[in-house]
């Protein structure tokens, strides 16, 4: 971590679709750097198709607050689109926007998918991935979500080398196979942003 | 050495209460303190030297459990949200007056904001109510520490201790150090030949015993002050008051906006009851006081008489923070200094994106039985000329019947309210009257009304909505399943007033035309519509459950 300020991420999306072990790998992944951590969930009803958010706080120094306040967060990950423009309000002006464009649509009033992507494409710092195309190009239905979050481990505070130890960790009770299965997904993801 | 993990604030809770040698966690379940039952139960198993973990019928139940196993000499935790305090009330406020023997440690989570609860009521009162000392944890490595010594003070003070959790608290994952060594449960013994006669409240020994507590008070006042200190006692006249999570917020905002602590006269709260000579002494300190303490103005209102024009008072009373609702970063700066924060979204995006967003609610989920049995409900009602029929209603999954498309249940006010409130608008003339209730739900507190519905001769038809889990908080396995039929009964209900559907949608049309029949007898009914949750079969908690049964 380059400098003694609090780095904020939030982590968006619908139940079931991953928020939670998302915001989990990376507060293990801070944490294994030697970072303070805390982070916050809103759990609940989230299992029925509500929205799912998570806050994380990664800094050199201690950390109290288990929430970002409004305009200061640094990164946004959203799983889903429109669930990333529900969260943009905790991002501070220079934030980055890692966002899945695939809608979930279990809602009565869902927009047209165009004009939320063309609000999402004028909001800068916004990269979207297509997560349900990627995920079907490689067989993997979670990798669409595995994608992102190796897109948005560019803009981590976070040392690079500290993602395979983080990820076979997390699935070693999966098997070899599923572990080398999440490290392409996620290495898939980072190269669509450094491009 | 010791060791670190990272751990919610629920997990430290039950991780603590391990490591100081807990016998046994009790509890009913609910967002959001359910996960410090689950996390302990889990934990117990890895340690496998006898301890024990069982969910109560109710928050009252568990409470009594807990003071049972106390009375026998061990450690015990007792867990519930905020409200269950209420159904326990009657054993808490009585246990300050027997005292307890082994450490009991009372585990409450409150929900400012109402993230998963009907009221944001604050424990800090009833504890206040009840004489019994409280501590307030503001991060999770606090959680940790103060639960370890709330034992060790519930045996000095021979009185239960309550820890209070906050939702953000509670849900909240960070770094926390714990003990190498999980000391193993052992029993202090119970209550000797000279305080026997402590536990049996009849007026003549609890007179004695209310004095006795009363005479207590400054013993725990003095054990609370050891979390209750100055932190900066500088020359400022400006003062910050702050505890629990109030204080949480504080600190970060003072660390990320890198001002100096020493701009303010800091007095933390961390346990009550509170001295009030140091609230006189902090008050008397300064000019102006902000408050930063999560739900109820409580250490405001306590500071407020003090401050007799000599001192202003900024906090939930005067308007500055709002009177409800939790409190954040950004609500400690507002109060703080004018500087507003401009981010990403300004007001013209922000007007975009609200035009777009819309609310997802949580809903039943696709292919719940719950769907099926109201809309069986609903139309039977309608078909035989119900116009704006009311349905009573209650807490659990099936509350969601609230929303479209079910729009089918009017009121949902605490656990177990639906059954007595339908045979209420009976006695009223109400007929039909129509009360859903979850089988959770109805062990926890509607079982009573069986009993006075069988005597009745009113239009009541009570509905069991059964799925033999306690879905809503996480698919806990109720403490019966499938008994409700023989109760009712065993009560006086004759067999043609029991009735078990199926809720399936090849069933509904079946299911339609027998409540009509139903609907329209005038005598009580107890239809109940069972059918397995389908998030607990996914994970397959029934083949569990059937396995651990034989």
């Amino acid at each position: 971590m380059q400098n003694d300020k609090t780095f904020g991420l939030v982590v968006a999306g619908v139940g079931g679709q991953g928020a939670i072990t998302i915001a989990q790998l990376v507060l293990g992944a801070a944490w294994m750097n030697g970072l303070h951590v805390l982070q916050s969930e809103v759990h609940g009803m989230s299992q029925r198709g509500g929205e799912v958010s998570a806050h994380i706080l990664i800094s050199k120094n201690k950390v109290t607050s288990p929430t970002i306040e409004k305009g200061t967060g640094d990164l946004l990950i959203g799983l889903e689109p429109l669930e990333a423009l529900r969260h943009m309000v905790y991002l501070k002006k220079e934030a980055h926007i890692i966002t899945s464009s695939s809608p979930i649509i279990n809602m009565d009033s869902y927009p047209e998918i165009d004009k939320v992507k063309r609000l999402l494409s004028t909001i800068n710092g916004v990269e979207m991935i297509n997560t349900d195309a990627l995920s079907k190009e490689m067989r993997f239905p979670q990798g669409g979500t595995i994608a992102l979050l190796g897109a948005a481990s560019v803009f981590l505070p976070m040392g690079d080398d500290i993602w395979e130890k983080v990820l076979s960790e997390r699935f070693k009770n999966k098997g070899e196979k599923v572990i080398e299965k999440n490290l392409r997904a996620f290495m898939t993801g980072k190269e669509l942003v450094k491009q | 050495m010791k060791k670190s993990k990272l751990l919610m604030g629920d997990e430290a809770l039950a991780f603590a209460a391990c490591d100081a040698g807990l016998k046994a966690f009790y509890g009913y379940p609910g967002t959001p303190s359910t996960e410090i039952f689950e996390s302990g139960e889990k934990y117990i198993e890895q340690l496998n030297d006898g301890r024990v973990a069982e969910w109560a019928a109710n928050e009252k139940v568990a409470y009594e459990f807990a003071l049972g196993t106390s009375y026998a000499g061990y450690r015990t935790v007792v867990t519930m949200k905020h409200v269950g305090l209420n159904v326990a009330l009657d054993a808490f406020v009585n246990s300050a007056i027997t005292g307890v023997q082994g450490g009991l440690v009372v585990a409450v989570a409150d929900d400012p904001s109402m993230h998963s609860s009907q009221n944001e009521q604050d424990t800090r009162i009833l504890a206040d109510f009840a004489h019994i000392p409280l501590l307030e944890p503001s991060t999770p490595q606090e959680v940790y520490d103060f639960t370890l010594q709330a034992f060790d003070l519930s045996e000095k003070l021979k009185l239960p201790v309550v820890i209070r959790l906050v939702t953000r608290l509670a849900h909240s994952r960070g770094e926390v150090y714990t003990q190498e060594k999980s000391l193993s449960p052992t029993s202090i013994g119970i209550p000797g030949e000279e305080e026997k006669n402590n536990w049996v409240l009849i007026p003549s020994i609890a007179r004695g015993r209310y004095r006795e507590l009363r005479e207590k008070l400054p013993a725990i006042i003095e054990t609370a002050s050891h979390y209750n200190t100055k932190i900066i006692d500088g020359k400022s006249k400006t003062g910050v008051l702050m505890a629990g999570m109030g204080r949480a917020y504080f600190e970060q905002y003072v660390s990320d906006n890198k001002i100096d602590p020493k701009k303010y006269n800091l007095l933390s709260i961390g346990a009550y009851p509170v001295d009030i000579k140091l609230l006189k002494k902090f008050v008397a300190s300064c000019d102006v006081i902000y408050v930063f303490e999560e739900d109820y103005p409580y250490l405001e209102d306590m500071i407020i008489p003090y401050c007799d024009g000599k001192c202003t008072v900024h906090g939930r009373r005067d308007g500055t923070l709002n009177i409800d609702g939790e409190l954040n970063v950004a609500a400690v700066r507002a109060v703080l200094e004018n500087k507003k924060i401009e981010g990403k979204v300004d007001d013209d995006l922000f007007a975009k994106i609200s035009d777009l967003i819309g609310i997802r609610p949580p809903k039943l989920c696709e292919g719940c039985g719950h769907s099926d049995a109201y809309e069986a409900i609903t139309t039977a009602l309608k078909n035989i000329g119900v116009e704006d029929a009311r349905i009573f209603g209650d807490i659990g999954c099936y509350t969601l019947g609230v929303q479209p498309p079910h729009n089918a249940i009017n009121t949902c006010v605490e656990m177990g309210a639906s059954l007595p409130m339908a045979f209420g608008a009976a006695m009223a003339g109400m007929s039909p009257s129509v009360g859903v209730i979850g089988d959770s739900t109805f062990l926890h507190s509607g079982m009573p009304t069986l009993l006075s519905a069988a005597k009745s001769n009113l239009n009541l038809n009570l509905i069991i909505m059964d799925n033999a889990i306690v879905g809503m908080t996480g698919q806990q396995i109720p403490v019966a399943a499938d008994i409700a039929p023989t109760l009712a009964k065993a009560a006086g209900f004759a067999e043609d007033q029991v009735h078990v559907f199926i809720p399936l949608p090849k069933k509904t049309k079946d299911n339609i035309e027998k409540l009509e029949k139903i609907f329209k007898e005038n005598k009580p009914s107890l239809i109940v519509f069972k059918r397995k949750c389908i998030q607990a079969m996914r994970r397959k908690l029934y083949t569990k459950m059937e396995k651990a049964a034989v």
